[in-house]
């Protein structure tokens, strides 16, 4: 029964039918399903399915971005009944901000999105974010990965004010650094020390896995 | 999978006229003058004789024949302005006069680009067999013409060879325009009769077509009249194209070119029409340019090739006479910027000319005489998108899209929204343009859509199994195949 409704969880997530996804999570954990079951086999997995899809070129962009909003939206009924019962993390966690003085979020929210369709946990901390924040989320999160994301060539150099306040809080060894945005090159990454750097949203899942080595990549 | 593929022709308007009324009136007037004074040559007594008996001025010494102007006004009244090409699988049929342009193959190039190692080399029935196959799979190419001329063949034997390679080949309309005798075209009549049914479901459907090409100036070659003929009178459509070269065969002037070729081509529609009345036939303005260096064609085309196609379309649009026109042609030796760009104009030439019913020729390099199959695929590409350009857009509540606008509001942005998942897939996505990132470009090895475009083409090659001939009709292909190469070769040698 309880199977049976996780499939259809899945089954609605994939078909991109918010309103479903949301009324069987919802059913699901008011009935006192095992929070991690539904996590796992029911969201997790399916933005699994639905990556690759979209690596087999059956789904676009949008799409994406829409499954990972019903992912959220069903993550937050999930994730209280998740802690109660003391269980957690989908795989590695991954920390992302738009850096200060940048309001341009689309970027960060679509490898966001395509992140999660590769098994991370991710926690976005939004868009125009101080150094001090990422750097307080990096110690409170302990993420193998922090992204750091700007459309602006004025707010670039804030990626280096991000790499230099990780190292002043001594956290820098126990994190891989991510830098894109449309101005950043990989010669930008190299120069500032970042670890990762990806011209795209796709590019991003594939760096990343590298970065934490995740045997998918040589699938990919 | 055949029941998937259908037909993609041009639709819809895009009209730029370079002519105004009075500018047609002139061409059309200037047209006819030369019909009426310096006539046309054509070198059959046959024809020369009956076209006499027809009421016009013949000079059987010199084979100049002059037509009175109400001749060739009625012929082109004659002429129908809306017919089928039919094809053997009816998917394919061509609908002339109906504003949609329809893609064919070129023709006869005397060299093909080898698909692996680029380099030209004659051609041989195999490389027909190939290009057949390729264009029987491609769904934006409606219309067969002998790509190459195969050289493994005697050179007397090459146009019904080549019928019989493509009929057998594709279930598509096979234009065979390369069939220049009376004695070709019967047997090419008599092949089209097996395929078809007989000789009256080929005059209601007719599966093959032809055209025969002045020789400018003013010149048809008593041979090739003398096949137009044939076939009118089998029931299978017959055109007349024309390919001047400016400065050397016509004059220099992009009007004075337009008078003869279009006298040219009047003076074709005016003998079938007078011989054969109501005849189903089309004009072919093509356009060249010498090199003012050379002497040769100018493989540059440009900005005077695309005023000519535009307003030959519009002479063609006031005689209601069905059209062929030019679209891909290109000095390059490769698929590389300057072949795209040519491609690109030259196309957009054709959307802008608007309502042509054929649309000649894909798949050639280096001024038409080297094919190359990649090439089949790519300017298939350019096709396509000038054909969602030419398909327009609609303002309809839903493509207004308010509702979505309002709800995103400023600052949102759209990926999320049902509305986009509905329409995205609407929008033109290319098959071969490059559109990766540099980085995955760079990891790929630099490859360029010439390098897509062949893969293509060999995974067509290797899965594409068009419909086969019922094997009775094979026999007997071979059969006329035979017997007309044992009477050519008899008339080759002297007998």
């Amino acid at each position: 029964m309880v199977d049976e409704e996780i499939a259809d969880l899945a089954q609605a997530l994939l078909a991109l039918d918010e309103q479903r996804a949301v009324a069987v999570a919802r059913a699901l954990i008011d009935g006192g399903a095992d929070p991690q079951a539904v996590l796992q086999r029911g969201l997790a997995d399916t933005m699994l399915e639905v990556g690759r899809r979209w690596n087999a070129g059956e789904l676009f962009l949008p799409e994406v971005v829409a499954a990972a909003e019903i992912f959220r939206l069903c993550n937050e009924i999930v994730e209280p009944a998740l802690i109660a019962a003391g269980g957690r993390t989908l795989g590695h966690r991954v920390v992302m901000a738009t850096v200060k003085g940048d309001l341009h979020d689309l970027g960060k929210n679509m490898v966001g999105a395509m992140m999660k369709t590769a098994g991370f946990e991710v926690h976005d901390l939004g868009k125009d974010v101080p150094a001090e924040r990422i750097v307080e989320a990096v110690r409170e999160l302990e993420p193998s990965i922090v992204g750091l994301s700007s459309l602006l060539t004025t707010t670039v150099p804030e990626q280096r004010a991000v790499l230099a306040a990780l190292e002043e809080a001594g956290l820098r060894r126990s994190v891989k650094v991510m830098v894109g945005g449309a101005p950043v090159t990989e010669e930008w990454a190299r120069q500032i020390g970042a670890d990762g750097f990806a011209p795209n949203a796709p590019e991003a899942v594939r760096a990343a896995l590298a970065l934490v080595g995740d045997e998918r990549l040589a699938g990919a | 999978m055949g029941a998937e593929r259908a037909p993609r022709p041009l639709r819809g308007r895009l009209r730029i006229e370079p002519l105004a009324e009075g500018d047609l009136d002139r061409i059309h007037e200037a047209s006819l003058r030369v019909l009426e004074s310096a006539g046309l040559r054509i070198s059959s007594r046959r024809i020369l004789d009956a076209l006499a008996e027809s009421g016009a001025q013949v000079e059987a010494e010199s084979q100049r024949v002059r037509f009175p102007r109400r001749m060739v006004e009625e012929a082109i009244a004659r002429a129908p302005s809306r017919y089928a090409l039919a094809a053997r699988d009816p998917t394919w049929d061509v609908p002339i006069g109906a504003g949609e342009g329809y893609l064919s193959l070129d023709g006869c190039a005397a060299e093909i680009a080898d698909l692996e190692s680029g380099a030209r080399r004659p051609p041989t029935t195999a490389d027909l067999v190939a290009a057949t196959r390729l264009a029987d799979a491609v769904e934006e190419v409606a219309i067969l013409w002998p790509c190459v001329a195969v050289t493994d063949v005697p050179p007397w034997a090459q146009a019904v060879r080549q019928t019989q390679v493509q009929l057998a080949n594709s279930t598509k309309h096979l234009q065979a325009m390369s069939t220049f005798t009376a004695r070709d075209a019967r047997a090419v009549i008599e092949m089209a009769r097996v395929v078809a049914g007989g000789s009256r479901p080929l005059r209601d459907r007719p599966i093959v077509s032809s055209f025969q090409c002045s020789i400018s100036p003013l010149v048809y070659e008593g041979d090739a009249m003398e096949a137009a003929l044939e076939f009118a009178l089998a029931g299978v459509p017959c055109g007349f194209v024309a390919m001047a070269l400016a400065t050397a065969t016509a004059p220099t002037t992009l009007a004075g070119h337009l008078v003869t070729v279009n006298a040219e081509l009047l003076g074709g529609v005016a003998v079938l029409e007078t011989l054969v009345p109501g005849a189903p036939t089309f004009i072919g303005p093509y356009q060249a340019f010498m090199d003012l260096g050379t002497g040769g064609i100018d493989l540059a085309w440009g900005p005077e090739e695309v005023l000519f196609k535009l307003a030959a379309a519009q002479l063609a649009r006031r005689y209601a006479l069905p059209m062929n026109i030019l679209a891909f042609a290109t000095g390059s030796k490769t698929q590389d910027w300057q072949a795209g760009a040519q491609h690109a104009i030259s196309l957009m030439g054709v959307a802008a000319a608007c309502e042509a019913d054929l649309i000649s020729a894909t798949g050639t390099l280096y001024g038409s005489r080297v094919f190359a199959l990649e090439n089949v695929l790519l300017d298939a590409e350019l096709f396509d998108l000038v054909r969602r350009l030419l398909d327009g857009w609609g303002t309809g509540e839903d493509d207004l899209a308010l509702e979505v606008i309002e709800a995103v509001g400023p600052g949102g942005h759209f990926l999320g929204q049902a509305h986009t998942r509905t329409h995205m897939r609407e929008l033109w996505m290319p098959r071969f343009f490059d559109r990766r990132p540099w980085e995955e470009w760079e990891t790929a090895g630099r490859p360029g859509p010439r390098d897509a475009a062949r893969d293509r083409v060999r995974e067509i090659l290797a899965e594409h199994e068009p419909d086969p001939l019922p094997e009775d009709a094979e026999r007997e292909l071979a059969r006329i195949v035979e017997s007309h190469e044992g009477e050519t070769k008899g008339a080759a040698h002297g007998g």
